[in-house]
């Protein structure tokens, strides 16, 4: 599913972000990202998402070379993943249910369809009786829940979150997790950077380990 | 599984893309016009929500077409003088004062003849006269001549108004006999022609730079919008919205813009004119021509909706233009 090969990546002159990395990601995968903050966890995410390019090396997702996409493709290759943010990037000027509707808006499914994914994928997260309300009255572990509503409505290939519990207390971090596993066991790729060692040891998934831009581990699932 | 190659995976998203090509064109043209329907209210709610900034956008668009439109109005009734003008434009010809009333009919009716002459009306040296005290007033001055000084005449219409054929008409009849003199004036007439081209090009250039002036409220006003929605932008395209999905709400609310603008120049153009109406139609009058300021009507004011709606999408097109390539998801 995801193939690096000798990725790095540089920011301007400073030292490397992300140095000769090596790794794959088979399909129906879990794994964890993960490493101290600037370890190069975001860098990796956002060359997934092709946010960026890599400075050597190259990037394969789903069999596409991320490097030559022309970048009127771009678009329609980010669709096939689900991305959860750390601050679950919710607007916060419409309703929980139009945020959930807005990948599904822009792919331009039809209103009755949108609408019956929506609710499926809030039911899943446990939200479904809250879909009219507006983010702004939610707690934070609902936020991110939201979010990961959004992330996997157009039912992605691929999941990846960056740090999705970094605000959260145990018990909700454990919940957000449990969701992800759910995701992974109907066969979506689940990708998770997170610093949290305690929560990732406990569940006991493949683990890429980064120390300052390089793989230093790659633990197979226990 | 975890070290699979990935040939399958390939091949497997290709037969899938091909698959939702196939499934694609009806429904994705319905999906787009679907979010077109959506984005042309939305975009408007968004203007209503603010009514007073969004008026006040409109004015200054408004203001902007104002004058170049009014300019171009003036010009249009300008050119409709020109042709009542051009009609007017006759070759008056002196007959011979030794010539008596029926040896000038005769020559009347020789020039009425002639192939290029739509028209010969005989003015006789009596009638000559009375319209010469008529105009100008001079009863007293010309009562104490003795003799009528003034010749017999013809006004001719040439079928031809171009001011060269005129001219050789001119020198033509000149040459008949019985004619002592054919003059025609036209300097006057191209002087105005001359101006009037003037006009024109002002009328261009300033519509040039008002339609810039335009451009750039409008550009203005949606830079504002784009960078009060960037978060909204920067999601939508993480999650994968096109270039042309973020750039067209802002479209249309340039393009509502635009014809806000139309619409309110219009208004000040229609008020402007019953303003102006009574002092040019007495002015008019003073000159003894017939002219009313000219209506706007349902196509110059279409048209200049259609320009000025134009006008806001592409200054709405500019402006997110360059800042969608500025706007980066972090």
């Amino acid at each position: 599913m995801i193939v690096f090969e000798h990725v790095g990546k540089r920011y301007g002159g400073r030292s490397e972000a992300l140095a000769d990395i090596n790794f794959r990601v088979g399909r129906g995968e879990m794994l964890f990202l993960t490493g101290h903050s600037g370890a190069g966890k975001s860098s990796l995410l956002r060359l997934i998402m092709r946010l960026e390019k890599p400075s050597r090396g190259r990037v394969l997702v789903a069999g596409h070379d991320l490097d030559r996409f022309h970048l009127s493709q771009i678009p329609y290759y980010r669709r096939q993943i689900g991305v959860v943010f750390q601050d679950h990037q919710l607007l916060f000027d419409r309703s929980v249910f139009a945020n959930v509707a807005l990948p599904l808006e822009i792919q331009g499914v039809e209103p009755r369809e949108s609408a019956r994914r929506v609710r499926a994928a809030l039911d899943k997260v446990g939200l479904l009786y809250r879909e009219t309300a507006l983010p702004i009255e939610l707690s934070s572990g609902e936020r991110q829940r939201i979010g990961i509503a959004r992330a996997v409505v157009n039912k992605p290939s691929l999941l990846l979150a960056d740090e999705p519990t970094g605000n959260l207390d145990p018990q909700l971090s454990a919940d957000i997790m449990r969701l992800f596993e759910d995701f992974n066991r109907i066969g979506t790729t689940v990708m998770v950077a997170s610093h949290d060692l305690a929560l990732i040891t406990r569940l006991r998934h493949r683990v890429l380990r980064l120390r300052e831009g390089r793989l230093v581990g790659d633990e197979e699932a226990a | 599984m975890t070290r699979r190659t990935t040939s399958s995976d390939s091949q497997r998203g290709e037969r899938r893309g091909a698959r939702a090509s196939q499934v694609g064109l009806e429904s994705r043209t319905r999906a787009w016009l679907r979010h077109h329907r959506a984005m042309w209210l939305d975009s408007a709610r968004r203007l209503a929500k603010r009514p007073l900034s969004s008026l006040l956008t409109m004015l200054a668009i408004a203001i902007a077409l104002v004058l170049p439109s009014g300019l171009w109005l003036a010009l249009d009734s300008a050119r409709l003088l020109d042709a009542e003008l051009d009609e007017s434009a006759t070759v008056t010809v002196y007959l011979d004062t030794r010539l008596d009333e029926s040896a000038a009919m005769d020559v009347a009716a020789r020039l009425r003849d002639q192939a290029p002459v739509a028209e010969a009306r005989l003015v006789t040296a009596a009638e000559g006269l009375a319209e010469f005290q008529q105009g100008m007033g001079l009863e007293d001055a010309l009562a104490s001549l003795k003799d009528n000084p003034l010749p017999a005449a013809v006004v001719v219409t040439p079928a031809d108004t171009d001011p060269d054929a005129v001219r050789v008409l001119a020198s033509n009849l000149e040459a008949m006999n019985g004619v002592d003199e054919a003059r025609v004036d036209l300097a006057w007439l191209e002087r105005l022609r001359r101006l009037a081209e003037l006009g024109q090009r002002l009328t261009l250039a300033l519509a040039g730079l008002f339609g810039l002036g335009v451009l750039l409220v409008v550009g203005n006003t949606i830079r504002l919008a784009v960078e009060s929605r960037r978060q909204e932008i920067e999601v939508v395209t993480l999650i994968g919205a096109t270039h042309a999905f973020v750039r067209r709400p802002f479209l249309y609310s340039g393009a509502w813009y635009g014809l806000g603008g139309g619409v309110l120049a219009i208004v000040l153009l229609t008020l402007g004119g019953h303003w102006l109406s009574a002092p040019v139609t007495a002015l008019a009058e003073s000159y003894g021509a017939h002219f009313t300021l000219p209506r706007l009507g349902v196509g110059g004011s279409a048209l200049l909706c259609f320009c000025s709606t134009l006008l806001g999408w592409l200054g709405a097109w500019l402006a997110v233009g360059r800042h969608l390539a500025d706007i980066k998801p972090r």
